[in-house]
């Protein structure tokens, strides 16, 4: 699947009286793999979480391909993005893996044909019968990538995707996310790793207090962003 | 439903224990009370604590809602299928024992959810949890109280998460009376087995931070109690007492 | 007494497991070391962790065969998920710190200085008075880690403990490892981050499916 541009324009968010978000202005092209970084409370989550319409702006509009995020759900944005949300392990509830990743893909009404290539591409085939809960807590979180991975969406939205890995287990999300890059799909990522971030990741977009401070490719800052 | 909500209100600047006691004494006095305007006079006091927490509005509805199928419930039962007197109200002919029966049995489950709805929302644990320590209350009987009153708003955040997760993999709410019921696996589920690896977890997290037996733990912040406070509480049991007391008493008689 | 903790032949088998977590293994950890445990998923550092403190089988059930012997006084773990750590009970970062030292009924004063001492070295004195449902993963971690040294261990256990902390905060954390066993504490440091344990431990030791594979200087194993 080819991705899609993702557009934040002067977006503003508010929360408990605090402004989290400040008139960001971010465009992603198609294809594109982005990194936003920033120390906690700098509103990374706030962005991405936008993007599935979870938290609505205040001021702006968020755009995911032609779709205003404003006038679709949750559900609907499932469709083009993939979001991984950073303790996505409270969402299991199949009695097989295999079940569970599969869950996404059918809501999407693509049936089970791609879950388990993606099982075997992460090294999940031999727990694909297992019970989610009885395998420890680092193969959950893989597991709950591979479901975001089957659900083959255009925009990949992952929050922190190796917190917790291992070099082995990293370098698996590792080459599944180049893989889907370069095959066209659009890729953000937050994540403190920097490891991570600099082998997936073309241009890395800061933020500080709700702001864009600075944006840059690996080869060097290209200064303030707007 | 109901959690705690911080304020400023007396019941929240009270010792966590006042509030309980009158709670505690108000569902005493609503058993001991026998007759519709007595359990009325009760329902009007216990009305004035959410008035006097300042959370009415937080407490109102829930307590209306709950208490509104025993009310359907008990005007049928005893209202319209109670014993003689009957008399007509319009096109239904009511009984006029039932209905008092009625209006006690149903008044007493509002005042008493008005009661611990106010408190609820108005005893903050973690006072409580300092209260009980200072007393020299075992950690076991602490942590069970205070963990069964923060169960409910503890589950309806980890809900809200499972909920948004799901949303993100394709699922729908609403829509037919079928997939309603087939969106309950994918919510509850994790709601139930991951709340089960919560109590596992709980009990290691607390056994690791030295919660030992036989030790009496330090209250770090113990709310003051003061002469208001002892009064309240000293008052609610006498009027306990003397109402309970005036009860057998009669019943003796 | 200079060892903490003495294994020797020890293996240990979770309830209803076909096999056991940890095999026949012998170990011991003196004061003043910093050992850093690596290995897949799967391979026993958690479980090593949990038989260390003396935290298995009394609390996960299961079984232990071998000798163990646990000599310190107060052992103190951090999981890998520092939010299964809260009490559920403190509605400020101070009272969660202060939940140990208070169990063991020590005075306030002492515990306030205690408190703030370790909120101090962890870097988030500024947290005292938030409500630990809202801090973000990685304050959350360093205020675990506060937790746990808030009851003064001189056997610290930690499972993956800079898992949520951004760089600099990760590097603070393990120089911090090494202050801890200079004041005459053991710790042991379940990684998978094996260069930054490598700088701060004095040792390291390799599991693979329940054994030790390999146990010397962090350049020696993680070569």
């Amino acid at each position: 699947m080819s991705g899609l541009e993702v557009r934040w324009d002067g977006v503003s968010h508010r929360y408990d009286g605090e402004d989290v978000v400040r008139d960001v202005t971010l465009h992603i092209a198609p294809g594109e793999s982005v990194a936003l970084l920033g120390p906690n409370g700098a509103g990374k989550t706030t962005l991405t979480r936008m993007l599935m319409g979870l938290v609505r702006p205040r001021a702006g509009a968020v755009h995911v391909g032609d779709w205003d995020v404003a006038t679709r759900r949750p559900d609907q944005m499932a469709a083009r993005v993939g979001y991984a949300f950073q303790h996505a392990d409270q969402q299991l509830f199949a009695r097989t893996v295999r079940g569970d990743v599969g869950f996404g893909p059918r809501r999407l009404g693509r049936g089970d044909a791609g879950v388990d290539d993606v099982l075997a591409e992460l090294g999940l085939e031999g727990a694909a019968e297992r019970h989610p809960y009885d395998l420890p807590a680092p193969v959950r979180k893989l597991v709950t990538l591979a479901g975001v991975f089957a659900m083959q969406p255009a925009v990949l939205m992952l929050d922190e995707p190796t917190a917790g890995f291992d070099r082995g287990l990293r370098a698996r999300v590792v080459e599944a996310v180049r893989r889907r890059n370069a095959g066209g799909v659009t890729v953000i990522v937050v994540s403190h790793d920097l490891e991570f971030v600099a082998t997936v990741a073309r241009r890395e977009v800061t933020l500080e207090r709700g702001r864009v401070v600075k944006q840059g490719s690996g080869v060097g800052d290209q200064g303030p962003g707007s | 439903m109901i959690g705690f909500r911080p304020g400023t209100s007396p019941l929240h600047r009270a010792h966590p224990y006042t509030p309980l006691a009158v709670a505690g004494a108000l569902l005493c006095l609503v058993f001991a009370a026998r007759t519709p305007s007595a359990v009325g006079a009760l329902v009007l006091a216990a009305l004035a604590l959410p008035l006097v927490g300042g959370v009415l509005g937080l407490v109102a509805r829930p307590a209306l809602m709950l208490s509104l199928p025993t009310w359907i419930l008990l005007l049928v039962l005893h209202g319209i299928l109670g014993p003689d007197p009957h008399h007509a109200l319009g096109p239904i002919a009511v009984s006029e024992p039932g209905l008092a029966r009625a209006l006690v049995l149903g008044g007493r489950i509002t005042a008493i959810l008005f009661a611990f709805l106010s408190v609820l929302a108005t005893v903050s644990p973690a006072r409580l949890v300092e209260a009980m320590t200072e007393r020299g209350v075992p950690f076991s009987a602490t942590y069970l109280l205070v963990s069964t009153l923060t169960l409910v708003p503890r589950m309806r955040a980890r809900a809200a998460q499972i909920l948004e997760a799901q949303q993100c993999r394709g699922l729908r709410l609403g829509g037919s009376p079928i997939a309603r019921v087939a969106a309950l696996g994918p919510l509850v589920l994790p709601l139930v087995l991951g709340a089960l690896a919560e109590v596992d977890e709980q009990v290691l997290a607390l056994d690791t931070r030295g919660v030992a037996k036989g030790i009496r733990r330090t209250a770090m912040e113990p709310p003051p109690d003061s002469a208001p406070d002892w009064t309240v509480r000293w008052l609610c049991l006498i009027v306990v007492v003397a109402a309970w007391g005036d009860r057998m008493l009669g019943a003796l008689q | 007494m200079t060892t903490v903790l003495r294994l020797k032949d020890a293996s240990f088998t979770y309830a209803g497991a076909t096999g056991p977590a940890l095999s026949a293994l012998s170990l011991e950890v003196r004061r003043g070391e910093v050992v850093a445990l690596a290995g897949v998923p799967g391979s026993g550092t958690s479980t090593l962790l949990l038989v260390a403190g003396g935290y298995a089988p009394r609390l996960v059930g299961g079984a232990i065969t071998g000798e163990r012997e646990l000599s310190a006084h107060q052992p103190a773990i951090v999981f890998a998920t520092p939010w299964t750590q809260l009490t559920g009970l403190c509605h400020t970062v101070f009272a969660e710190v202060a939940f140990g030292p208070a169990s063991h009924g020590l005075e306030r004063e002492r515990i306030r200085a205690i408190v703030l001492r370790q909120l101090h070295r962890l870097g988030v004195p500024h947290l005292e008075g938030r409500d630990p449902a809202t801090l973000s993963g990685g304050e959350l971690q360093r205020v675990i880690v506060a937790s746990a040294l808030a009851l003064e261990p001189d056997l610290l256990l930690l499972d993956d403990p800079a898992a949520e902390l951004d760089p600099a905060a990760a590097d603070d954390l393990y120089d911090l490892l090494k202050d801890v066993a200079a004041d005459g504490a053991a710790v042991l440091v379940a990684t998978p981050d094996t260069a930054r344990a490598a700088r701060a431990a004095t040792r390291a030791i390799m599991l693979d499916a329940g054994r030790i594979v390999a146990d010397g200087t962090p350049a020696e194993v993680f070569a």
